[in-house]
């Protein structure tokens, strides 16, 4: 049975059997060669972080006891993350600066934990993502690229195949493409995107790119890929 | 060449991109400034193979130690990764600097498999190198290889300066002294390097040693040239408890065969098992202390943050002190909740305290490895279990709850029968029997899966000389078996047979052998150990038009007398002890273990303290 009590800005209590546990949502960023870890190692990575770090995080009480730890929207593999989070739980009651401390003095090269709070929002609230690319072509300079963009983002539908549980299909992206601000840096093509990103409708920048890139007979090479905020649907940051 | 802005747009491309990009929490990040010596410790195989592996986690921090040393690592990249790397001109680097490694003073090889040489020859090409030592530039850097299967370097004399023999902590570190020194003094030239090298125990340097071949292809001669030994002989760590150890190890992001913290606690082995190379070679056996073991994973889980611990060794049950260390071991892992993994546990004669505390985390199922299936057979390759333990072990396992058995076994062992082998499926058939006749037997169906391999004749083992079953022969005794099997309470499982044959060529390969593996690798084979690169049709293409023939290698019986190619490579196990052992195998005697009697083996000699002895 969970149940709140005692709660602050700092962290959240919830009572477990009758115990008191601390939960805290950690903002993190994911940057240099950490981006190629995927999802399932990040939460790998994360796991064996707090055991380095002797914190006194709070495990399921399952059969196969493990550290309870949940990240809201995880980021694919390749992207960088300078707003991310991840939540979890502590049987003391910790100060989040000396989590905070203590987290960042055993993460692994490529992440760092920017702040800690209690958590406000619910994962689901998540309704979109900004995110920042850098993409190229070999033979293509950034302004042809930005031409080809303006063409393609301001046509009226955007038609992608998008694998699903029920196979290959067929979707219209454009809906799902909020806003997009484009320019030329050298060779390389700056875009800054809004998309839908959730767990009822969730566009990829890279499906968005690719498909773009596949339209005009080339391949992209990506040179950044970063989600700089998740929000919710008023357009609120997710914290 | 720092490879990083042509890499990172690739990385996207490929499968797995954690493979490729380094940066793990503890992998040694060095300043070049102050670094005379850079080496690339290679595995030629994937990452995940590769990162499991506790020899190169050793050697890499002994190495890294040195403050004038800087090591790192590098693995073959998966065949999506090394075709655009060939696409986009993006040469071989190392995972640390992510440097090429035409920046380093030497590249070592780690040998564990045969399959995977023509994955060096690639490495090498992939780095710009020539794979062909003779081909190679006085300003290439030093290629070497050292390992268990070093213990037969001579396949891949072709592309190696040197080769390291037995355990390398010492022998690594002395090599690269004096590649230092000489730098420093400017007397460096390769090939006065070698010659130097050469006189270092345990580094065996192939080019200075001629040898020549009688007309039927065995070997007439070995003539050393250069003051070179006449023998190399393998080094040894002498006081295992007193060796350094990794305090860390490098925790990678993407999972790995082996992703834990393994702890060594003791090479060699005592059971003398005739098929197994690995028995012998790593002759006389060394344990660690249980208060070294216990400090030793304590360092390791609480820097790594491994959530998993594993004993590492032939046969952990033969560790002199193993029920204290167990116990303490078991405390610790409890109170950390940190899981403990026993691979080569044998359990039947613990005390019931710590069988109680031992299957209260041994659960995972029941796997068993009697390797034969009646008991002349294991008389002959010297496993020394009966059937009765077998059924004991299964009774017990089936009372406790198991309902699935895991049985390993080798068919096509020396003087093995079809009748033999057909005893594989009826020994499966009684365990079953014996499910349905307790009375206390669990309610799920039971299962008895048998594993069996096909058996490969390796060097420095009694059965060194013995020509491998032919594949008509692999093949009926296979057939034979999967027929007598009746019930489906039975799966069998089994090797292939093609990887298994040309395991058996190069184990026992000479040198002209090398010939061959370079022609396989340039007909495009790599990742030979992975069925879906494997191209067996190249590689008899290859030997044949080397002017060899698979035969002469896997399934000719060798003279007892006759020059073997590896016989100037002293592993410390004496010649007279494998015939005398190969002898009795023939009789079907079974050798009692180190501890119960010393059977005069001949390694006791690598030991310097001088009481004759190797066990207590």
């Amino acid at each position: 049975m969970l149940s709140e009590k005692n709660s602050n800005e700092k962290r959240k209590v919830v009572v477990v059997q009758g115990r008191d546990i601390y939960e805290y949502r950690a903002f993190y960023q994911k940057f240099e060669r950490a981006k190629y870890i995927s999802h399932l190692d990040l939460y790998r990575a994360v796991q064996r972080t707090f055991q380095r770090a002797d914190i006194p995080v709070w495990f399921t009480e399952g059969y196969n006891p493990h550290i309870y730890l949940t990240f809201p929207m995880p980021i694919f593999l390749g992207c960088e993350g300078v707003e991310e989070s991840f939540d979890f739980r502590t049987t003391v009651d910790m100060e989040p600066e000396e989590l905070m401390e203590k987290l960042n003095a055993a993460f692994p090269e490529g992440i760092r934990v920017t702040r800690m709070a209690a958590p406000v929002h619910k994962a689901t609230e998540i309704a979109r993502a900004r995110y920042t690319l850098l993409v190229s072509s070999e033979g293509k300079t950034g302004e042809e690229l930005r031409g080809l963009w303006e063409a393609f983002a301001s046509s009226p539908e955007i038609l992608a195949e998008k694998r699903t549980k029920k196979g290959m299909k067929t979707v219209d992206l454009k809906p799902m493409l909020f806003s997009s601000q484009a320019e030329a840096e050298g060779e390389a093509l700056r875009l800054t995107l809004e998309t839908a990103c959730g767990i009822a409708e969730n566009l990829s920048p890279v499906l968005l790119i690719d498909t773009f890139a596949a339209g005009n007979g080339f391949e992209a090479d990506y040179r950044l890929i970063r989600r700089d905020g998740m929000y919710l649907e008023n357009g609120e940051a997710f914290c | 060449m720092n490879v990083k802005e042509k890499l990172e747009p690739l990385l996207l491309k490929v499968q797995k991109p954690a493979r490729y990009i380094g940066g793990e929490l503890h992998s040694v990040i060095k300043d070049k400034a102050d670094i005379d010596f850079r080496i690339a410790l290679c595995f030629p195989d994937t990452y995940e193979i590769g990162m499991s592996h506790l020899g190169l986690k050793i050697l890499y921090d002994i190495i890294n130690l040195d403050p004038h040393c800087w090591a790192e690592r590098v693995y073959a990249p998966w065949i999506d990764f090394e075709k655009l790397m060939r696409e986009k001109g993006l040469p071989l680097y190392g995972l640390e600097s992510l440097d090429s490694l035409d920046e380093f003073q030497a590249i070592g090889f780690s040998l564990q498999y045969e399959l995977s040489y023509t994955n060096i020859l690639n490495m090498l090409d992939l780095a710009g190198i020539d794979p062909r030592a003779a081909c190679r530039k006085e300003s290439d850097p030093i290629v070497f290889a050292g390992g268990p299967c070093a213990s037969n370097p001579e396949p891949l004399c072709d592309f190696m300066d040197l080769f390291q023999i037995g355990e390398g902590e010492e022998v690594m570190m002395e090599m690269i002294a004096l590649y230092r020194k000489m730098k420093a003094e400017g007397t460096y030239t390769k090939k006065d390097f070698l010659r130097e090298a050469a006189q270092i125990p345990g580094i065996y340097v192939p080019s200075l040693y001629e040898i020549t071949y009688h007309e039927d292809g065995t070997i007439a001669s070995v003539t050393p040239k250069d003051g070179a030994p006449a023998k190399v002989t393998k080094r040894i760590i002498q006081d295992m408890s007193a060796v350094r150890y990794p305090e860390t190890f490098i925790v990678p992001y993407m999972e790995t065969v082996h992703d834990r913290a393994v702890l060594e606690v003791m090479r060699g082995c005592i059971r003398g098992c005739r098929f197994c190379q690995a028995g012998f070679i790593y002759r006389p056996l060394r344990a660690k202390t249980p208060d070294v073991l216990c400090g030793q994973a304590k360092l390791l889980c609480d820097s790594t943050g491994y959530d998993e611990l594993s004993l590492s060794s032939l046969s952990t049950s033969d560790h002199p002190q193993v029920e204290e260390l167990l116990n303490r071991i078991i405390d610790y892992t409890d109170e950390k909740k940190i899981g403990l993994s026993l691979p080569s546990l044998r359990v039947d004669n613990f005390s019931e305290s710590l069988m109680e505390k031992v299957s209260r985390i041994h659960k995972s199922g029941l796997t068993f490895a009697p390797e034969a299936g009646n008991q002349r057979m294991r008389d002959v390759i010297n496993k020394n279990v009966d059937e009765e333990e077998i059924m004991r072990t299964c009774r017990i396992a089936f009372e406790g709850g198991y309902t699935n058995v895991k049985l390993y076994f080798m068919s096509s062992l020396p003087t093995e029968t079809d009748e033999d082998v057909k005893d594989i499926g009826r020994l499966a058939q009684r365990i079953v029997d014996l499910f349905f006749s307790l009375e206390k037997r669990p309610r799920k169906m039971v299962n008895v899966s048998i594993s069996v391999a096909v058996f490969v004749p390796k060097c420095d083992t009694p059965f060194q000389w013995v020509g491998q079953d032919t594949f008509e022969v692999i093949e009926r005794k296979q057939k034979a078996l999967v027929d007598s099997i009746r019930s489906r309470k039975i799966s069998v499982s089994w090797h292939d047979v093609h990887t298994s044959v040309l395991e058996g060529v190069i184990a026992r390969g000479d040198r002209r052998l090398g010939d061959a593996i370079y022609r396989a690798w340039k007909k495009g084979c790599v990742f030979d150990s992975w069925s879906e690169c494997f191209h067996f049709d190249r590689w008899m293409e290859a030997i044949h038009e080397a002017g060899l023939t698979p035969e002469f290698y896997a399934s000719r019986t060798r003279d007892l007398d006759e020059i073997l190619p590896w016989d100037h490579i002293d592993v410390g196990v004496s010649k007279a002890f494998l015939k005398h052992e190969w002898e009795k195998a023939q009789r079907a005697e079974t050798t009692r273990n180190c501890r119960e009697q010393c059977a005069g083996c001949g390694a006791s000699k690598l030991l310097t303290r001088k009481d004759g002895v190797c066990v207590e």
